[in-house]
């Protein structure tokens, strides 16, 4: 491990994009901190100490890495540029202008990139307007009003800035990519993510030292997480493989270790997107029961739509584990998958092409998507059970698990292989210096 | 600061910033060719022979104290003064301004006619001075040789050697051939010396014999880019016995269309149906066909397969004096020791009931692309640079400088007529020829294959009109052909070949047959056919408007072409057209828009495929050089004998005794240099075979490029560990396995099999955990979702 990071930085490249990494995310946690003009940052902090936790607007501050909260130039982050850039591609799906464009290469992605700057601007300018009215609503207990001049001035000035903040996470993060290592716009979500870890370890100590918690709790509780971490490192990387073989154009030649070439279908190939969804459903009684607040009905709703409770976590696993399978079903098509590989000329030993090798792979994908989809579902509510019998913050539970966790290990996992991708490209460097026969161009 | 100035430095700058190299601004170039000019007067009074001496000085000069920019001016002025005493022929202010942006490692955009062998002789000698010998790499063999005797008296009178490598030469002729300064050759020819080498036992057998220097590549979009992908393969024959393609021929000749099997002619796509297989397994008594075992019969099956009803006689390839010869796509010439791979060659040898000739396995192969990243500086010439300038750039570094013709071209490019039918445009294309040829005026038709240029030959022959064909059938005659296409009255049918390299000019000798011509605008160009590529498209009309003469050019297409039918044009198109059931002409700017689309879509998607070979091979050439570095050692070195001496001290103690030193020196570099031959094939093999289906790991969300590298360099780090121990094994038992060690020499290209990747899903691929959606964005992902799952479900 050690070896493999001193020779990180043995490559001068390398080096240097380490470290150009990490001043794009400095630049970005400092933004991080400046307040939008127009507001009473002091009255905005008494407010959130008042209203604890979670709901939409704890989901909000999540994704923004604390950003929301302090009501900074970056409250929205980078999702209004995420969400462009999903609709922009299922677009592609649906509309055939869109199609197109995909196909069209180097020229049309540079026409995809700018319409989803152009969809981000908007989104973004459609969210701060919300965030600027919110902002305007909301009164300490002490009816202090965080916004002192409101109106369209204030709500302009906010569009404006929220929208320019975004524009420029966004660019933060395509400098990262092309410049940096890994996906910018992966990182700066983990690094938003790992932010709130620091308060939330300041938060346990505090509980520790205050005596409300007994150190043997803690130990059990970061036990829990450490097994936590390893159970998604594996639900992420868990894959089953199908061998494939190739009989195209070469004949009378030998099969060397087939092994590389194969299927490797997931344990968990819809990813996070299942447990998006299922709150994106669950979120919605959560939001019709705030306008009615005086029906009886509605009240005991809230109950069961609370996330303490267990009818909730039932609900909510059941539709993970439904989600799953769904997108399943959208992002892996084996019927696409047999088609494709009949063309190549690949086929799966002793299964004949076609219609037989899509059920084959849709026989194996569903039965390993079962432990999955429960896997899965059970990651995503542990942050609840642990916040319910373990008292401990919001911010310190979501670590536990939920798409927080499943960021955390993605994003980790993916930048650790494109920092062994670039040592790999070098890894041949030492050995051609010297005898200078074939000396080539600057390109290789 | 000029205004012009002000103006060009803006627009440097607004190219820069789009990412793009290309030069239209010529200043800088302009100031050196007065030097330059001034120069040349002061050579005017000297004679021949002081000439010499000032040139001889300057080869001493560069030799010590190397190449710089004072050297140019003299030596350019030099070459021109040189050019006007021994050929006659002045050289115009653009060639010399092209000339030095050949120099300057530019990819120098010269219209057809304009004298690019001419341009090329300046660079050429300049950084010949250095004594590291220049490659000018040619389009053809024919070219080579014709450069050379025409130019070679110029390099001559200024005291430098010339020479032009062809094929079928002795080994002892290359190697002088490549001793000269200048050395004129195709890069096929260049890279497949270069694989020789690699292979020789004793330096004094290797032909090149030196460091590669600087190349001046002709028709260079051509070369560095459409057959950049064609791997250069040294193959070896083999021992292994050749299968019985005639008998899987026969049954897949007997099987049917539809029934047995389905194919998609135009994504070049050959499949077997749930029947077509239940019928093989049981007239070959096989059992499943798709078991393991099964798997070279399949393999077989798959070839004849596509043998017969993919590729076309008369298309792909023609059948002269017994043997298969591929065509070209491009150039639609005859492609010079090409092949197939192999079980595809065996199965087409088999469908044209030829005689099976025996495989070989591979020894070594390089992409053209690689090979020509040996010379350290790199420049070329062609009519059509822009265009690709984002290869240019991507793949060699290179910038592009667009010098304008020495007199403008006044061609009249016409808009394409579009046709709904092939029949329409067939008739509309003869009635055209019919009527232009009337006034006598010289035609030439460019087509997409043989056959179609034979049709259209006898269609025209019908009507009475007599017309000359040329194809990769009667290349030989090309020349000829090629010197009547301008006379009056002639009509020219051609395939692609005339497309590039072919010089058309108007009239003959006598000047009134030429005025004539002039009066009646010159050379009319019709294409009938878009190529995938425009650059293909830009050089058919190129061959018309040559030198300021005037000329046109027209596009005769139909919605039935096979590039709109693969690429589903007619998908595409506005509903009014489809359903449009008058004849004749549609004439329409949105079609017209469509189509330039959709051959900037190919384009696209061309490169895209490109990029991703490149980012592959990019790891094995490394790696390449890391061998090619050791094979050199142990040639030169005593890197065999230190390795021999150190890992088995007293079975060389031994040997020395018995056979001396010498000779045991030379036992130790064959076995060494032949074990690292057969590994380094037999990694290639394995590479290929797991590069085949590493987009599989697309499926999973893993990137296949990772897993590819990871493999490559497990699989490599394996290769070079069990090499001393294989080399080690031999040795210790030379007297039993020595005479395994035959060295091998036999060489052909191959096609390339590329896989496209499938379109990328971005966010939205397998297993992603890594991006956050708010719920409302979530809640609209997931009605687009369901709304197109329901629009599916209702369609099938």
């Amino acid at each position: 491990m050690m070896q493999g990071v001193q020779s990180m930085f043995k490559i001068p490249e390398l080096k240097q994009r380490i470290i150009f990494t990490l001043l794009i995310l400095i630049v970005y946690r400092i933004g991080g901190h400046m307040p939008i003009p127009g507001i009473n940052s002091a009255a905005l902090l008494d407010f959130f100490s008042e209203a604890q936790g979670g709901g939409l607007l704890g989901l909000y501050d999540l994704f923004a890495g604390g950003a929301f909260r302090r009501a900074t130039v970056f409250a929205l982050g980078i999702m209004p540029y995420i969400s462009a850039s999903i609709i922009i591609q299922l677009l592609g799906a649906v509309v055939p202008y869109f199609q197109k464009l995909q196909k069209e290469g180097e020229e049309g992605r540079k026409k995809i990139t700018q319409y989803t700057r152009y969809g981000t601007v908007f989104i973004s300018a459609m969210q701060a307007y919300g965030v600027s009215i919110f902002l305007e609503s909301i009164r300490t207990n002490a009816g202090l009003s965080v916004v002192p001049d409101a109106g369209w001035g204030f709500r302009l000035l906010t569009m404006i800035t929220l929208g320019a903040g975004t524009i420029l996470i966004m660019w933060l993060g395509e400098q990262i990519t092309e410049r940096g290592i890994g996906n910018g716009i992966s990182l700066i979500i983990f690094i938003g993510i790992i932010a709130t870890f620091p308060n939330a370890v300041l938060d346990e100590y505090q509980q520790i030292s205050g005596g409300n918690r007994a150190i043997l709790t803690e130990v059990f509780l970061l036990g829990v997480m450490v097994v936590t971490i390893a159970g998604v490192v594996a639900l992420t990387q868990g894959t089953r493989k199908i061998p494939v073989q190739y009989a195209k154009r070469v004949v009378g030649r030998k099969v060397y270790g087939g092994q590389s070439t194969h299927i490797p279908l997931r344990v968990n190939t819809a990813g996070v997107m299942p447990i998006i969804f299922a709150q994106s459903i669950m979120f919605v009684p959560q939001t019709v029961v705030t306008f009615f607040p005086n029906s009886e009905f509605m009240n005991s709703l809230t109950r069961y739509f609370d996330v303490q409770s267990a009818v909730y976590w039932f609900i909510f696993g059941m539709l993970i584990i439904f989600f799953t399978y769904f997108y399943t079903a959208i992002a892996f098509n084996p019927v696409d998958v047999a088609d494709n590989m009949k063309k190549h000329g690949g086929f799966i030993p002793g299964v004949r092409p076609g219609k037989r090798t899509a059920e084959f792979i849709d026989n194996i994908l569903t039965r390993i998507t079962l432990p999955g989809s429960i896997c899965l579902a059970f990651v995503a509510i542990l942050p609840f059970i642990i916040s319910r019998f373990v008292n401990v913050s919001y911010n310190f539970a979501s670590f536990y698990g939920g798409t927080s966790l499943l960021i955390i290990v993605g994003v980790g996992l993916d930048t650790l292989q494109q920092l062994e991708s670039h040592l790999l490209m070098r890894h041949y460097d030492g050995f051609m210096q010297g005898s200078g026969r074939v000396k080539g161009r600057r390109r290789f | 600061m000029s205004w012009e100035k002000f103006v060009s430095a803006i627009k440097r700058q607004h190219s820069r910033c789009n990412g793009s190299l290309i030069e239209y601004d010529l200043t800088p170039y302009v100031e050196i060719l007065h030097e330059i000019k001034t120069v040349q007067k002061t050579f005017k009074n000297k004679s021949d022979l002081q000439l010499r001496e000032i040139s001889k000085q300057n080869i001493q000069l560069v030799r010590q104290s190397g190449l710089s920019e004072t050297h140019l001016i003299e030596a350019f002025a030099l070459v021109s003064e040189g050019i006007w005493r021994v050929l006659k022929l002045k050289a115009f202010d653009v060639q010399i301004m092209a000339a030095v942006a050949l120099h300057r490692e530019k990819i120098v955009e010269m219209q057809t006619g304009e004298g690019k062998t001419l341009t090329a002789v300046f660079p050429a000698y300049l950084n010949a001075l250095t004594g590291n010998g220049v490659h000018v790499l040619t389009f053809n063999d024919y070219l080579a040789c014709r450069d050379a005797g025409w130019m070679g008296p110029v390099y001559t009178f200024l005291g430098l050697s010339f020479g032009c490598v062809r094929e079928g030469m002795t080994t002892r002729e290359r190697q002088k051939m490549y001793r000269a300064d200048i050395t004129y050759l195709t890069a096929k020819e260049a890279g497949f010396d270069a694989l020789r080498d690699g292979l020789c036992t004793q330096i004094s057998q290797q032909v090149v014999q030196r460091p590669r220097h600087f190349a001046i590549v002709d028709e260079a979009d051509s070369i560095l880019i459409d057959e950049a992908r064609i791997p250069l393969v040294i193959a070896a024959t083999g021992d292994e016995p050749i299968p019985d393609t005639y008998r899987t021929a026969e049954l897949v000749h007997n099987l049917k269309s539809g029934v047995d099997f389905e194919f998609d002619d135009y994504a070049r796509d050959i499949d077997l149906t749930e029947t077509g297989v239940k019928n093989i397994e049981s007239a070959l008594r096989c059992g499943n066909l798709y078991a393991y075992e099964n798997i070279e019969t399949l393999t077989q099956i798959n070839c004849a397969l596509h043998a017969e009803h993919l590729l076309q006689l008369d298309v792909d390839y023609i059948v002269r004096a017994g043997e298969i010869e591929l065509v070209d796509e491009f150039t639609g010439r005859v492609a010079e020791k090409r092949r197939w791979p192999d079980g595809l060659q065996a199965a087409l040898e088999a469908k044209e009931k030829l005689t099976i000739r025996k495989q070989g396995h591979i020894l070594n192969s390089i992409t053209l692309q690689h090979f020509i990243q040996f010379y350290p500086k790199l420049s070329g010439m062609t009519a059509t640079a822009v265009s690709a300038e984002a290869e240019f750039r991507n793949f060699y570094d290179l910038g592009i400088a667009v010098i304008p013709p020495n007199r403008p071209c006044i061609r009249i490019d016409h808009e394409d007529m579009i046709f709904k039918t092939k029949a329409e445009k067939e008739r509309a294309l003869t009635d055209e020829i019919a009527m232009i040829h009337e006034s006598g005026r010289p035609v030439l038709v460019g087509t997409a294959s043989v056959e179609e240029s034979a049709n259209l030959t006898k269609s025209l022959l019908d009507r009475g009109l007599k017309c000359e064909v040329l194809n990769a059938k009667n290349d030989a005659r090309e020349a000829e052909i090629i010197s009547r296409a301008g006379r009056l009255g002639a009509i020219t049918i051609s395939t692609n070949m005339a497309g590039r390299g072919t010089d058309i000019c108007l009239g003959t000798d006598s000047k009134s047959e030429r005025k004539r011509i002039l009066d009646l605008d010159g050379l009319y160009v019709i294409g009938t056919n878009k190529h995938e590529s425009r650059r293909i498209d830009q050089q058919l009309r190129g061959r018309s408007g040559r030198q300021g003469d005037p000329g046109s050019s027209r596009f005769f297409i139909s919605l039935e072409d096979d590039l709109f039918i693969k690429y589903k044009l007619s998908e595409l198109l506005p509903k009014a057209f489809a359903e449009n059931n008058a004849d004749g002409e549609i004439d329409s700017h949105i079609l017209r828009n469509e189509i330039n689309r959709t051959q900037r879509i190919v384009e696209g998607q061309n490169l895209e495929i490109k990029k991703t070979l490149c980012r592959y091979s990019s790891l094995l050439e490394k790696q390449r050089i890391i061998v090619f570095e050791k094979r050199n050692r142990a040639l030169q070195d005593e890197l065999a004998v230190d390795l021999f001496r150190g890992l088995a001290p007293e079975k060389f103690k031994l040997y020395q005794g018995q056979i001396g030193a010498k000779n045991l020196k030379d036992r130790c570099k064959k076995i060494f240099l032949a074990i690292l031959d057969k590994a380094w094939a037999t990694y290639l093999a394995e590479i290929a075979e797991i590069r085949e289906g590493i987009h599989l790991h697309r499926l999973g969300g893993q990137v296949p490029f990772f897993e590819f590298q990871k493999v490559a360099v497990q699989r490599f780090d394996k290769l070079l560990e069990t090499l001393g121990e294989d080399a080690l094994t031999i040795f210790n038992n030379f007297e039993a396995e020595g005479d395994k060690l035959n060295a091998p020499s036999a060489t052909w290209t191959y096609l390339v099999n590329d896989n496209p990747f499938e379109n990328m899903l971005g966010f939205l691929q397998p297993g992603n955990t890594k991006i956050n959606i708010d719920p409302v964005t979530g809640l609209f992902i997931l009605a687009i979702l369901l709304l197109n799952k329901i629009g599916k479900n209702k369609k099938s």
